[in-house]
């Protein structure tokens, strides 16, 4: 019997306990409520992104904005882009007072969304005057044109760098004597020349040209090359007809054919870096900074890791270019082709907030030119100086900006609340004519090594963006980018797309590494598996959405 | 008679040194992931990229170190993992073995029914989205309970004592039975010293789960700083440094500055894979004597 | 006096036998006090959860109520089993789960024999400590290892086999289909083999001494002494774990088979529990995943039961 009660009052103290607990947290979660009183108000938000810079508004720019609003932010950050705690909070019910998603269709369909189409018109004279005629792209569908997701992408942006392209060392065009590098063709000479003039680098065996396949990155740099060099731009896995708005799955172009095939005669002649499908991303990275990897394609961020242990090791002329290749030269690279406003991921305002329009104006106010400028360039007086009515970062600044990893969370500057609104993108000019980002062609310049500035003089260009047909050349795509449509929940597209993805990863690769006389063998069985898994079913229904969205948008 | 010692201590010899050398083999072959992981967190991060690091490091540092050391959180979290492993595994020991007692003994009638019970619990799980409605329900969200109560009855290892207990004699608990002991001080006074090196090996496997544990602190507990666990907070370093987002970590880190101050995954991760690894191995021998010695011989007997 | 008591009417004998049950129940008052609380408790925290299997008989849409979602009775079972790919993962899962047990399980059982053997304590503490500590290494470092190993490119294997001259050109293990399944299985026994081996040491750290001290006595050398004392004394369980893992042969996980995979060998790579994230829950479909997860579950819980049937009867041994 006493070892009955010694049982019950184990149990007995576990319970005790954890009804102390639950107080406690009962407390907090009071304490933290209160505070409307003084016009300050705490908005919770469900951030998708990670931020490791966030300085939970106390750096200068932090206590200007809490100044300025009486509003302070209290994010949570996810480590899984959302796709786990979301519909975990649909299924609950409970949500914060904002979310920002990556697409925000479960929501929707939750009913967890309000409309900020009538907050935005009566209260965000400032969203309003960004985004201008392309507030449209943000309604939700043509059966329900409300707008539920304030998008946070960069407007108007020309990045200094373009998103894709094919990389060569310095140090081979300057020995080739900077050859021409415009089609596939030229990139394979120079490849081969350079190779066989250097069978070894540093003791190693030479590569011609390695990629960086490992998972999803695949998509990024094997596979999307098949459109990049036929003068598509970045839909994902589909090329969209700019005319009719028919959608392709782009492998289906016979065009693209010829790209694949060109991969496989690379590796028939041992061109093709042969782990190019087997290697990680650590050992490709490796491989670039070992300096004897000639050439790679793909986009800038799957490389750059490489670049900079290059730059690091001091083996700058071991660094590489980017040129716009294509197949031949009736295509020219479609990486500046404009999507216009990019809608789909942004910030919603829930159901559950506690003042909505406390947190549209909050986030109008982050979308002023004031603000604005006050998160690319800091705090007046304090990270950058007025001279001669132009914004000038001092040099001491500047240093600590290059140099202190913790330069973001000191100052509050940059991602930190730029991430919740639109911004403006790189180039665009304020009110008085100076660009409002940092970044600008001059700074880029000021970032080249020697040996790049050697290289661009040869080709007679300032930056690598100068090599690509620049944006005003293509009119801005209708559709915006196919990928972050969003797919009905009642639609089995996911499914098809998830099918073709699959049989596109295996037998891509496939026809590439097999010996040129099966190729067209190889290629064929990927057409009918394509076929086979319903692709064109898939095809028509990406259409409808491409045409209903190009519908709502330009009504 | 002699002659046969000899030959039978010879024999041994062989197996000895056989023996020995296989162990040494196994040891060289297992120790490699380790110390590479170790030569790569005291490695320069930036020329980790470079590869070819194995068993030293090429140009050391602490940095990868530092560069943990100053995020937020770590001192709560390190406590609070203690406090969980600490509390998870005693009780988690001391009810498993209890809960193995009772299907230990043959002349129990709910046996069959209680191992049924919680055996199948190893074979399904009612999802994600079910489980949580049922922790937010049962109002283990936002607190401390929701790191030691879920996961308090693990089948396996009470399946696992229990086998161990079934080699016990039961001469040893029909004696104390005669003395008047009722079940739950036979138990407590006779089973439970017996099986020490069986319950070192389960407070092992609690306390490597409850210390690695992150998913339910990030389920659960995420928005509360004070209850957060060390793994979640080094979870967290690891994503904000690795760039597995693709295209929207291209649109985050587009500012020159970001781009200037690479730190590379890969250091980061073999730097937390050390600070996880070491506080386990720093406690280990406490457990490991239990079942690496055979027991003194008259353990047993008493 | 058995057949006696089977003479007794049949009534007579389950009133009997509920007096005695009752009888019994009430001296074993205490056994039950152990154990009850924690089935309820398990009933509370795995039981009631499963609540979300009905999942797999709508098209689930998190957020409407439970009386408000659409009921599509087996369409989701129907899609599955009509899907090849499922097919070719079940295939997969089995063939690894198989050489799992095979080799996965039988070799910790071996090592933990042999380091029984070693008489220095500070020599077998020294090696037990060094082998379980790959447990800890996560597989995303250990694959990138294997990888790194095994690359025709510097590969530590290659230029082994090429300075032996069995091979002239390096080899390209990971981009070999027929390799696959091997180089998991190993890299598990690499990684886990130490770790798994604690429970049989414990087994082992549990036998009565005296049993070795009069087989010494006897004279029986070092292998008698390993196959008559040692081996049977951990037999239950060596027998016991063994039933529990055959529950698990489609439940192996994915993570191993993910990151040392690559789409040249993903015919081979792709195990169910990957199958079911990217077509489940990775594409939002919860019904579908859930649909997968039911699979999973009955066929373990036959698997366990066939499997403890058979040892409870062929051995006396089983966990149920």
């Amino acid at each position: 019997m006493k070892e009955l009660k010694k049982i019950f009052s184990l149990i007995f103290i576990v319970a005790l306990l954890s009804f102390m607990v639950a107080c406690q947290d009962n407390e907090e979660d009071v304490a933290s409520d209160s505070g409307d009183d003084d016009g300050t108000i705490e908005l919770t938000v469900f951030d998708s992104d990670t931020n490791s810079d966030w300085e939970e508004m106390k750096s200068p720019v932090g206590q200007k904005i809490v100044e300025d609003t009486g509003v302070t932010l209290k994010p949570e950050f996810d480590i899984e882009g959302g796709q786990t705690k979301i519909p975990l909070m649909i299924a609950s019910g409970e949500y914060p007072d904002m979310i920002l998603s990556k697409g925000g269709g479960q929501l929707v369909e939750a009913e967890a969304l309000i409309d900020l189409a009538p907050l935005i018109e009566e209260h965000a004279p400032n969203i309003k005057k960004m985004l201008g005629e392309e507030l449209n792209r943000l309604k939700w569908s043509k059966e329900d044109p409300s707008i539920y997701v304030l998008t946070n992408a960069a407007v108007e942006n020309q990045a200094m760098s373009p998103n894709f392209g094919a990389w060569v060392q310095h140090a081979v065009v300057k020995e080739l004597g900077y050859p021409k590098i415009r089609t596939l063709e030229d990139l394979e000479s120079v490849i081969r020349e350079y190779k066989e003039l250097h069978p070894t680098i540093d003791g190693q065996k030479t590569i011609g040209l390695s990629m960086n396949t490992d998972e999803w990155r695949i998509q990024s740099a094997f596979l999307n090359s098949g459109f990049m060099m036929t003068g598509g731009s970045d839909d994902g896995e589909y090329f969209i007809d700019p005319e009719t708005f028919d959608a392709t799955l782009h492998y289906r172009r016979p065009i693209e054919k010829k790209v694949f095939e060109w991969y496989n005669k690379m590796n028939a002649e041992g061109l093709l870096d042969s782990e190019t499908f087997v290697q990680k991303h650590d050992q490709y990275t490796a491989k670039l900074a070992s300096g004897r990897v000639l050439a790679t394609i793909g986009p800038d961020y799957l490389m750059y890791e490489g670049q900079s242990a290059l730059r690091e090791a001091g083996m700058e002329e071991r660094m590489y270019g980017q040129y716009p290749v294509t197949l031949n030269e009736d295509y020219v690279s479609h990486a500046y082709h404009s999507n216009g406003l990019q809608a789909g991921w942004g910030i919603s305002i829930t159901k559950d907030c506690k003042d909505p329009v406390r947190a549209i104006k909050f986030l109008d106010y982050l979308a002023s030119e004031e603000t604005q400028i006050m998160l690319n360039w800091g705090i007046e007086g304090e990270h950058y100086e007025i001279v001669d009515g132009k914004r000038v970062i001092p040099e001491e600044e500047r240093e600590k900006r290059n140099n202190d990893k913790d330069y973001l969370k000191k100052t509050g500057i940059g991602y930190n609340f730029l991430r919740y609104v639109p911004h403006w993108g790189d180039g665009v000019v304020d009110s008085t004519g100076q660009t409002i980002t940092v970044n600008t062609r001059e700074e880029a310049i000021k970032n080249q090594t020697d040996i790049e500035k050697e290289v661009l003089a040869a080709y007679d260009v300032e930056l690598w963006k100068d090599l690509y047909p620049a944006m005003e050349e293509f009119p801005v795509k209708a559709w915006g980018a196919a990928y972050n449509i969003s797919i009905p929940a009642s639609s089995d597209l996911k499914v098809l797309n998830q099918r073709a993805l699959d049989v596109t990863k295996k037998l891509v690769p496939e026809a590439v590494l097999t010996s040129p006389d099966q190729f067209d063998e190889i290629w064929s069985k990927f057409m009918t598996n394509l076929e086979k898994n319903n692709i064109e079913k898939a095809e028509e229904e990406y259409t409808q959405l491409i045409k209903d969205r190009v519908e709502l948008w330009n009504n | 008679m002699k002659k046969g010692i000899r030959k039978l201590s010879f024999k041994n010899h062989v197996f000895d040194i056989i023996n020995y050398s296989f162990l040494i083999m196994v040891m060289v072959v297992t120790i490699y992931p380790f110390l590479n992981v170790l030569a790569i967190s005291l490695n320069e991060s930036v020329d980790t990229i470079r590869g070819g690091i194995y068993l030293w490091p090429r140009e050391f540092t602490l940095n990868n170190y530092f560069e943990i050391s100053k995020y937020d959180n770590l001192i709560t979290g390190f406590s609070n993992s203690v406090l969980r492993t600490v509390i998870g595994t005693v009780l988690g020991v001391f009810i498993q073995a209890m809960v193995a007692f009772t299907l230990s003994r043959p002349d129990f009638q709910g046996r069959k029914f209680v191992s049924t019970v919680i055996v199948l619990t190893m074979y399904f799980s009612g999802g994600l989205i079910p489980g949580y409605m049922l922790i937010r329900d049962l109002g283990l969200m936002n607190s401390f309970w929701v790191y030691i109560l879920p996961g308090l009855i693990s089948a396996f290892n009470i399946i696992i004592i229990r086998s161990f207990m079934d080699g016990l004699p039961m001469s040893l608990q029909e004696s104390a039975k005669m003395d008047g002991a009722n079940d739950f001080t036979i138990f407590y006074k006779i089973i439970l010293p017996l099986c020490k090196p069986v319950l070192a090996t389960i407070a092992l496997f609690i306390a490597v789960g409850q210390w690695n544990q992150w998913f339910d602190t990030y389920l659960f507990n995420s928005m509360n700083e004070s209850l957060t666990t060390l793994q979640y907070e080094l979870m967290k370093i690891l994503d904000n440094t690795s760039m597995g987002g693709g295209q929207d970590a291209n649109l985050m880190r587009s500012t020159n500055e970001q781009q200037n101050n690479l730190v590379s995954p890969e250091s980061i991760k073999m730097a937390i894979t050390m600070v996880t690894v070491v506080p386990i191995i720093v406690v280990y021998p406490l457990v490991q004597r239990y079942f690496i010695q055979g027991m003194t011989l008259g353990a047993v007997k008493q | 006096m058995e057949i006696t008591r089977k003479a007794y009417s049949k009534s007579s004998a389950i009133q009997k036998k509920k007096k005695t049950f009752w009888k019994a129940a009430k001296n074993q008052k205490m056994l039950y006090a152990m154990s009850l609380p924690f089935v309820i408790w398990v009933f509370v925290f795995n039981y009631l959860p499963v609540w979300g299997w009905t999942m797999a008989f709508q098209n689930f849409t998190p957020g409407i109520s439970f009386f408000e979602q659409e009921w599509v009775g087996l369409d989701h079972f129907i899609a599955l089993f009509q899907d090849e790919r499922f097919y070719l993962t079940l295939r997969n899962t089995l063939a690894m789960s198989f050489l799992g047990l095979l080799f996965g399980f039988t070799i910790p059982i071996i090592f933990a024999i042999l380091l029984n053997e070693v008489r220095h304590s500070l020599f077998k503490r020294t090696i037990q400590t060094i082998t379980y500590l790959p447990h800890f290494v996560s597989w995303v470092v250990v694959a990138g290892i294997v990888t790194k190993m095994l690359s025709t490119d510097g590969g530590v294997v290659n230029d082994i086999l090429m300075g032996m001259g069995i091979i002239d050109q390096p080899f390209q293990f990971m981009a070999k289909e027929n390799w696959f399944w091997g180089i998991v299985t190993v890299s598990d026994i690499w990684k886990e083999m130490g770790w798994n081996a604690i429970i049989f040491l414990a087994a082992i750290a549990g036998l009565d001494p005296q049993l070795y001290e009069a087989a010494k006595v006897d004279g029986a050398n070092r292998f008698r002494r390993m196959w008559h004392i040692t081996l049977p004394g951990i037999r239950p369980t060596i027998l016991v774990v063994l039933i529990l893992n055959i529950g698990h042969l489609i439940q192996i996980g994915f993570e191993k088979q993910m990151l040392l995979g690559n789409s040249l060998v993903v015919d081979y790579s792709e195990v169910l529990e990957l199958y079911a994230l990217n077509y489940g829950i990775g594409l939002g479909e919860f019904s579908y995943g859930t649909a997968i997860g039911i699979f999973n579950s009955v066929v373990s819980i036959f698997l366990l039961f066939l499997a403890n049937g058979i040892f409870k009867r062929y051995s006396n041994q089983s966990v149920m």
